[in-house]
């Protein structure tokens, strides 16, 4: 430190008395110091910055824009085709007016089919013909009753022969069983329509790309609605084979019945 | 390096301005040394520059390779996908080719099949039978009560008390019930049959001007009219059932009351043969 002190008050003294010197020295530092250069506009290396960023430009513009340019067009074309010959709004519009249209066609056969069509005038077949035609499936149960009622019990025991009776139960048990599964199908016929009604109008709300989802879900109720079908039909064959059964048994009965009689007359001629 | 040379070469300035002896040597040392330390600090700029030129020419390969190519796959796939569109998914020329079609067929089959339907079927020569067959056959659900006047007309009415068993006339009332009931059904179903026709006809007819896009909504709701096609089905099916089971029931009640007479001729034979 004492060094340092030392060396200043000699430069100190040596400057006051060497003014000229000191001042050249101060003026060789201040005129060659190595100061910051300033910008300048026609340098060698601006120049060559400019032309690079100006070549970089002319690149962007000529090959990202053209590149993207094209598939701008590409997708514009695109656009154009599915708006106008896919998806034209006026045409979707166009089929959910229909589908409003139908919906009404629709509510007059919803309507058609709640006629009353009763026709019965005494008490007893009255009470049937209320059960067969309620539409309701809680009825079901008060078939048998009316149905006895009305066209009468199985006979007892001792009425007729065993094939008689079992025919005759039989017979009741088919007649019955498809008097059942009427107000069953009607039953089901009635909802199939509702759910059809709901499904027409969610498709009048339905955008073109979710039109396919109800209607895979209305290909489900067909479908489900052709299988109602064919049992219905089943029953019906039931029925006729019933039918066609008693009438081989009529026939086969009857041959018995006159080989019993034959024998019964042989019998008498021979006692007499 | 510049900063080093420059400050070695300031302190040996300082050093012989320090030591000169006259002015002109001052001078002379003075300008040579301005002169040095001039030359040892001017710029070097020729490295930077060359790393801007390899700077941009890296950019400008950026560009002209990685952006390039991808841009030009995009653009291949896009076009592509815009091709597959318009030629193989939609053509054009196809949809207005079914378009076509359905009109055509429109042409073809729609008045015919129409024509073919509404021949008249009406067969009966007397005036009552004339009458309730025409009526059957109408398609209106307005006049039920004058179905049932012509059908009472031509089949007669349930027997009265005095004629008839309770069971018989009650089995009577029931055939002729449902009878009259599915009679009505079919009056009804007949108009639901034109209603359909009807919407068949729309759907076709809007189906000639549709777009593959709302053609969708077409047949969805052609399904939902197969659905009420369907139900209508089933509620003739119920009724052919209920009327098929009377018949049934009606012979088998015939059957039952046979059974009973037939037991009650075995007593009475069995009674006479015993007095004799």
């Amino acid at each position: 430190m004492k060094t340092l002190r030392v060396l200043v008050k000699t430069i100190a003294s040596w400057m006051s008395s060497h003014k000229p010197r000191t001042a050249v020295l101060a003026l060789v530092l201040m005129f060659t110091a190595p100061w910051p250069a300033k910008a300048q506009i026609i340098s060698p290396c601006c120049a060559l910055l400019f032309a690079g960023l100006s070549s970089i430009q002319s690149t962007l513009i000529k090959v990202v824009g053209g590149g993207l340019n094209q598939i701008l067009g590409v997708d514009k074309a695109m656009q154009q085709f599915q708006q106008a010959v896919v998806w034209p709004q006026n045409l979707v519009n166009q089929a959910r007016g229909l589908v409003g249209v139908l919906q009404g066609n629709f509510n007059r056969i919803q309507t058609l089919m709640k006629i009353p069509v009763n026709s019965a005038t005494l008490p007893v077949s009255q009470q049937l013909e209320q059960v067969l035609l309620s539409r309701n499936p809680n009825q079901i149960g008060q078939t048998s009753g009316a149905y006895t009622a009305l066209y009468g019990p199985v006979p007892q025991a001792t009425a007729a022969s065993p094939q008689v009776l079992n025919m005759v139960d039989m017979t009741d048990a088919a007649a019955q069983a498809a008097m059942k599964r009427a107000i069953e199908i009607d039953a089901l016929a009635d909802l199939e329509l509702q759910a059809a009604n709901q499904l027409n109008q969610s498709i009048q709300a339905a955008a073109p790309g979710s039109a396919p989802i109800i209607e895979a879900q209305a290909d489900a109720w067909l479908i489900r609605a052709n299988a109602y079908t064919q049992s219905a039909t089943a029953d019906l064959m039931r029925l006729r084979s019933i039918d066609l059964a008693n009438a081989s048994a009529d026939i086969k009965m009857g041959a018995t019945n006159t080989t019993n009689l034959r024998q019964a007359l042989a019998n008498l001629l021979q006692h007499q | 390096m510049q900063v080093v040379l420059y400050t070695i070469f300031l302190a040996a300035l300082t050093w012989l301005v320090v030591t000169v002896q006259n002015r002109r040597r001052l001078v002379v040392m003075t300008l040579a040394a301005v002169m040095a330390v001039t030359l040892v600090g001017a710029p070097q700029p020729v490295q930077a520059q060359m790393g801007i030129v390899g700077a941009i020419q890296a950019v400008l390969n950026v560009i002209n390779g990685v952006i390039h190519t991808a841009l030009t796959a995009i653009n291949s796939v896009r076009t592509a996908v815009n091709n597959l569109q318009q030629l193989v998914v939609w053509p054009q020329q196809l949809i207005n080719q079914a378009r076509a079609q359905v009109t055509q067929m429109i042409g073809k089959y729609r008045n015919l099949m129409s024509t073919i339907f509404k021949i008249n079927l009406n067969s009966a020569t007397l005036a009552g039978p004339r009458a309730l067959e025409a009526i059957i056959r109408d398609h209106q659900v307005g006049n039920f009560p004058a179905l049932t006047a012509m059908f009472t007309n031509n089949y007669g009415a349930v027997p009265v008390a005095t004629s008839a068993s309770a069971g018989d006339r009650a089995m009577s009332d029931m055939d002729d019930a449902l009878t009259l009931d599915n009679l009505k059904t079919l009056k009804a179903a007949d108009q639901a049959t034109d209603i359909e026709l009807q919407s068949a006809d729309a759907i076709e007819t809007s189906s000639s001007q549709a777009a593959p896009g709302s053609a969708s909504f077409l047949t969805a709701t052609a399904i939902t009219s197969a659905i009420h096609a369907q139900a209508l089905t089933q509620k003739l099916l119920a009724a052919e059932l209920r009327q098929e089971a009377a018949r049934l029931a009606h012979r088998n009640t015939l059957r039952k009351e046979n059974a009973t007479n037939t037991t009650h001729l075995r007593g009475v034979l069995v009674n006479l043969l015993q007095h004799q």
